[in-house]
């Protein structure tokens, strides 16, 4: 314990929206040890993290570091206390050179001028200490983004960090840049430096870390040494399920395939293949659900399938009919209804009310014109009901979205897109950050459009509670890919569902397709 | 919630008339250092604008072209553009509409039917000339805002040259058209002692299909969503970029019609040798009133009764009526400032949030 | 031929100067990511300001210095209005340039009785010019090169400042990173509104210097809407460069070219209105042809960049 660096000590986070993000959470470092911090999306990691670089501030709970009690209201004030953060999205500025962006804030002068030789010096000095090999006069733009990923460390350690935060570091790696990275954390980690390495990897958490915290749902499982831990041990810690939820779903007969996705492919703007040979079906009267961890392609599907982001190769085909080429209207025209990822974006005009986001797909249709006039009274008809049947609490029908809570908006997207009498319908992320009660009708009103009016679902949650009692069948996508299949997910359980999710199994082609 | 929403809507109007408030302090300050009698001064710019019929009159006048530029630019900002060509429209709408009136004028045409006509080439001429802008803006995006102000330039120059080499009046001891044959203008009507103009009727007219058209219409729905949440009316399935292009040529339409009514109804000669401003006018029209055609009127009532009085001033003392714009530039940064009164605003839906809770609190034991 | 073609180049560099000054006001800005719409009016109200001053203190020198004062004090308040109050930038820039035309007219109106120009109320001054030695004796170029007014060669010397700022001190280095990625700079603790008000600051700067020439160099008096559109010619040179100090003034070298070319054609049979349209239209040409090239360029890099990964794969299944 005389060893400890950083404690964290009975860490509470509640957002301004009544959502605990950490509960009394409790963290030690030592110095010299790689520390790994895991957990499903939605853990809390990152709000820890975020909390310990004064990017958030904790409503309990104290931080302590070398042992006094230290007061973090700004990244400035974390960076003089010596802690790092190596974000997922890189912070950096890629016209400038390596050594400009590592110096930046705190700038070699001399003369009155920024001194880039210096820079560039300094930069060396440190990159050659921790054996990273990179040019300081490259500009980053030029640069891989296992390099980029060096730099971020290097800001961090010019700065004179000794606790460095990486977060989920590998997730935009190589193998092979994986390989240096593990090298240079050994470096750093003999050197005295301690890490908290944020991971969703298991074997790599085995392989380079000496002890690993588990958060689940917001509370801290423990801290344990990783020799007396398996994959699968920590696995289960993580993948639990707190309270498990029991959805009433009636059995159901399947019908044809509405919903075919063939070997699609997407090539994103740094020509990394989001989208790597997806394949998957959808019948009417079922709910397919995709787990996996965030950042799989899940969103780049997603946009596919809706025609926001065309796909580079493939076949995607709603109804029978193959979307590549066609306008968004005449997407949704062929019976796509879709409950978008992030709800303020795509989902509504939040200053409009919620009439006028509730007829926006809809608006052009035959009954609800009057030339070309709209047909208010058709309208209100029609929005009211929405309103009652899906109970969204509001004052009236014209108050804008944006003055109603997460989970009415939710509810506003619901009901346009559960009453537009289509029959694909995609519902990404569909109860993210809304309340319980709010986001349990929202599932039941997801099996009822399967049971009822035989609609095909594809669900994308990143919950696995949700996934696993909505879902009939179940997939996991992993590198843009479908890595494991389940014909009836209520056989599976999370720790199986975990191994697949977290790399630990993959499926074959043939076992996918025998699975199915 | 019903509160919040009541608070919101509050501070909405309270926001538009502190500025107003403001700038017109700012403006009696100014003209009480720049003046020598400046009671006499301030009181001719605040009650000078109702001093006598005629000048009531005058302010419903000048308002008619307000009402025009600012519904236009109600449409050009309610999909988020701000497309300035309202000013080089305006001046060669006036143009072209003398030059076709010059021709069509005297032919014996009856008088309803010239009018017409001349205001649809003049609403004409506004639709072509914005559709360059928004064109380029929406397939290419050359920045409207720079384009629409270096493209006014041309469109006066033009104007210009049309004046000089198409219809100049070389009897004139000035830069002058030809006269326009009496039957081009518009009647007054109510030869009472507000002169006021038929032209009212016109913009009363467009102003009615105007708040129509963005309110009741399913082409007005579209531009208000798209507006407000573009990436949303696109994965909605609308067509984001025509309903861009559409809201501006109606912007150009209106504007053009107002440069043919401007000069229909208070000139006899083409002689403008230069932008008249209206499309910033109805910009400020427009912020004003929220981009809501609804609210035009008044905001354009506003605005004319602000140039009347500096008018009044003008005439009756030596201070040229120019620091009006600088008030209208106050103005609109006070309206365009998102901070000014926000935190009031804010603490305000605060404490009625909390005092709903006491309340509930209350309730609850009982 | 030869003697026009020698005034000629001259006058290009004479009609540039201002151009020049108003797209490095841009740049600077732009290079902290903003794109600042108030330049047209802050050079405007910069030109009175110098003519006031110059001829209230018969001095050209105090009449140089008000005007960049005055450029800065402007650039002060659209600073505090865009980055304090969060007005939207194209508004506030509207707003202050329609202010600014009419103010001037209001200002001049109340100094000199007058609303046209300056001319007959104020003495005017001229900012010397310069016959540079070595440089006036070079056969052909020093006839271009030399002779103009100080700020002519002000204005060069800015563009290499402007770069060096950019290129070599502490805040262009920040200022660089702010444009591009706020979030970044912010995460070390560089303040992203503070460097920004001072890029509004010396943006404010050049401009009153673009102002002082209008009217100490340009010609020798205020007159109303002097500045006529170079404010927004040089919005549009820093787009073609993406505010790049030396492209920009390459773009802003063409402008005044043009410039130029429509003040030599008036000598011509061809209407006034037509000659006087040619900077305007040239500057609406050269951004579409810009931005259609840039989507050009950017259509082939996406192409390229998903064909080589296919070839990448194809490679590595053969293997």
């Amino acid at each position: 314990m005389e060893n400890e660096v950083l404690r964290m000590q009975n860490i509470t986070k509640i957002y301004s929206n009544g959502f605990v993000a950490n509960k009394d959470v409790t963290f030690g470092v030592e110095k010299g040890e790689i520390h790994a911090l895991v957990g499903e999306n939605g853990a809390g990691k990152t709000t820890l993290m975020k909390i310990l670089f004064g990017m958030e501030r904790n409503e309990e709970g104290s931080i302590l570091i070398n042992g006094e009690e230290i007061h973090i209201t700004s990244p400035l004030d974390s960076i003089a206390k010596g802690v790092g953060m190596v974000h997922q999205h890189f912070m950096l500025v890629p016209s400038l050179t390596v050594a400009e962006n590592v110096v930046l804030g705190v700038e070699p002068m001399s003369g009155g001028l920024f001194d880039f030789d210096e820079a560039v010096k300094e930069t060396q000095r440190i990159a050659d200490k921790y054996n990273f090999d990179v040019d300081a006069k490259l500009p980053v733009r030029d640069l891989s983004v296992g390099q980029m990923q060096k730099v971020e460390i290097l800001k961090a350690l010019i700065k004179g960090a000794k606790i460095l935060i990486m977060d989920e570091p590998t997730a935009v790696l190589t193998p092979q840049e994986t390989r240096e990275l593990f090298e240079q954390l050994q470096i750093l980690k003999e050197d005295g430096h301690s890490i908290i390495f944020i991971s969703h990897k298991l074997e790599e958490v085995m392989e380079i870390c000496d002890r690993v915290t588990v958060l689940r749902h917001g509370r801290c499982l423990g801290t344990y040494d990783i020799k007396d831990m398996t994959e699968t041990k920590i696995s289960r810690l993580m993948v639990g399920r707190d309270v498990v939820l029991k959805m009433d779903k009636p059995q159901h007969d399947r019908g044809e395939v509405v919903l075919e996705l063939d070997k699609v492919v997407k090539i994103n703007s740094i020509g990394k293949r989001v989208l790597n040979g997806l394949s998957l079906q959808v019948r009417k009267g079922e709910i397919v659900g995709i787990a996996g961890v965030e950042g799989n392609g899940q969103s780049e599907l997603a946009s596919a399938i809706c025609g926001l982001d065309a796909h580079s190769a493939g076949l995607i085909k709603i109804n029978d009919v193959d979307i590549a080429g066609k306008p968004i209207k005449d997407i949704r025209e062929l019976g796509l209804a879709v409950i978008s990822e992030d709800r303020m974006v795509d989902g509504v005009a939040a200053d409009r009310s919620i009439r006028e986001n509730i007829i926006s797909d809809r608006f052009d249709k035959p009954e609800f014109k009057k030339g070309i006039f709209m047909n208010n009274k058709y309208i209100n008809q029609v929005v009211d009901e929405c309103i009652q049947e899906f109970e969204i609490a509001c004052d009236d029908r014209d108050q804008p979205v944006r003055m109603l809570s997460g989970g009415n908006i939710q509810k506003v997207v619901v009901a346009r897109e559960f009453t537009s009498g289509r029959n694909v319908v995609l519902a990404c992320q569909p109860t993210r950050g809304i309340d319980v009660g709010t986001a349990e009708m929202i599932r039941k009103y997801i099996i009822k459009m399967t049971r009822e009016k035989n609609a095909a679902v594809l669900l994308i949650s990143a919950d696995l509670n949700e996934v696993l009692e909505c879902s009939d069948r179940l997939l996991v996508m992993r590198a843009g890919k479908i890595v494991g299949a389940f014909n009836s997910a209520k056989d599976v359980t999370e720790d199986t569902l975990g191994e697949y999710m977290l790399g630990i199994r993959t499926m074959s082609d043939e076992e996918l397709e025998a699975a199915l | 919630m019903k509160e919040a929403r009541k608070i919101e809507a509050l501070f909405e109007v309270l926001r538009i008339v502190a500025s107003l408030a403001i700038a017109y302090v700012i403006a009696l300050l100014v003209l009480f250092f720049v003046s020598d009698e400046p009671l006499f001064v301030i009181q001719q710019f605040v009650l000078g604008p109702f001093s006598s019929p005629r000048r009531i009159g005058s302010i419903i006048n000048l308002a008619v072209p307000f009402v025009l530029c600012g519904l236009g630019m109600c449409f050009i900002y309610s999909v988020g553009k701000l497309n300035m060509m309202g000013d080089g429209i305006f001046m060669l709408s006036g143009c072209i509409v003398t030059f076709v009136g010059l021709r069509i004028g005297g032919l014996g045409l009856p008088a309803p039917l010239v009018w017409l006509i001349l205001m649809l080439v003049g609403g004409l001429v506004g639709v072509m000339c914005i559709y360059l802008p928004a064109w380029l803006d929406v397939k290419l995006g050359v920045s409207v805002i720079v384009v629409s102000i270096l493209a006014n330039t041309i469109l006066s120059e033009l104007s210009q040259y049309i004046l000089q080499f198409q219809m100049r009046d070389p009897s004139a001891s000035y830069l002058a058209s030809f006269p326009l044959d009496p039957s081009v203008s518009l009647p007054k009507f109510l030869p009472s002692s507000l002169k006021l103009q038929s032209g009212i009727l016109v913009a009363a007219a467009l102003y009615l299909l105007s708040v129509v058209l963005l309110h009741k219409t399913t082409l007005g729905y579209k531009m208000r969503m798209v507006g407000a949440n573009a990436k949303m009316a696109r994965a909605a399935g609308m067509s984001v970029a025509s309903t861009i292009i559409i809201a501006q040529l109606i912007g150009g339409f209106l504007a053009g019609v107002g440069g043919a009514m401007e000069i229909m109804s208070n000139y006899t000669r083409f002689l403008w040798t230069d932008t008249t401003g209206h499309g910033f006018d109805g910009l400020m029209v427009a912020v004003l009133a929220k981009k809501d055609p609804k609210y035009v009127p008044i905001t354009a009532l506003l605005l004319a009764y602000i140039r009347i009085g500096s008018d009044v001033v003008n005439s009756s003392s030596s201070i040229p009526n120019e620091f009006v714009s600088v008030i209208q530039c106050i103005i609109i940064l006070l309206v365009a400032a998102e901070m000014f009164l926000t935190k009031q605003r804010n603490k305000l839906i605060c404490k009625a949030a909390e005092a709903n809770l006491k309340q509930e609190q209350q309730k609850q034991p009982a | 031929m030869y003697t026009w073609f020698i005034d000629f180049l001259f006058s290009v560099i004479k009609l540039s100067t201002p151009i020049v000054f108003a797209t490095l006001a841009c740049d600077i800005s732009r290079k902290a990511g903003v794109y600042n719409m108030s330049t047209e009016g802050n050079m405007l109200i910069s030109a009175l300001a110098s003519v006031v001053i110059a001829g209230h203190f018969n001095s050209v020198w105090a009449g140089l210095l008000g005007g960049v004062l005055t450029g800065v004090l402007m650039a002060a308040i659209i600073g505090y209005a865009h980055l304090i109050g969060k007005t939207n930038m194209y508004l506030t820039g509207l707003a202050f340039n329609t202010a600014a035309t009419g103010g001037t007219v209001f200002v001049m109106f109340m100094l000199c009785g007058e609303k046209t120009s300056t001319n007959a109320a104020i003495r005017s001054y001229t900012i010397p010019q310069l016959n540079i030695p070595f440089i006036r004796d070079i056969p052909v170029l020093g006839k271009i090169l030399s002779g103009h007014y100080l700020l002519t060669y002000i204005a060069a010397l800015s563009i290499f400042l402007v770069w060096f700022m950019l290129k070599r001190t502490r805040l262009g280095l920040r200022m660089r990173s702010i444009a591009e990625n706020p979030q970044a700079a912010e995460s070390v603790g560089v303040s992203v509104v503070k460097v920004r008000y001072i890029s509004f600051l010396i943006s404010g700067f050049l401009a009153g210097l673009g102002g002082a020439y209008m009217s100490m160099a340009y010609v020798s008096f205020f007159s109303r809407g002097m500045v006529a559109g170079r404010g927004w010619i040089g919005v549009s040179a820093m787009n073609m460069a993406n505010g790049n100090p030396i492209g920009s003034s390459i773009a802003a070298l063409f402008f005044g070219f043009t410039d130029t070319l429509s003040v030599s054609l008036q000598a011509f049979n061809i209407p006034i209105q037509f000659v006087n349209m040619i900077p305007y239209v040239a500057t609406i040409l050269a951004l579409i042809i810009m931005n259609i090239l840039r989507i050009r360029h950017e259509k082939a890099a996406e192409k390229a960049r998903l064909m080589s990964v296919m070839e990448k794969e194809a490679a590595s299944l053969e293997k």
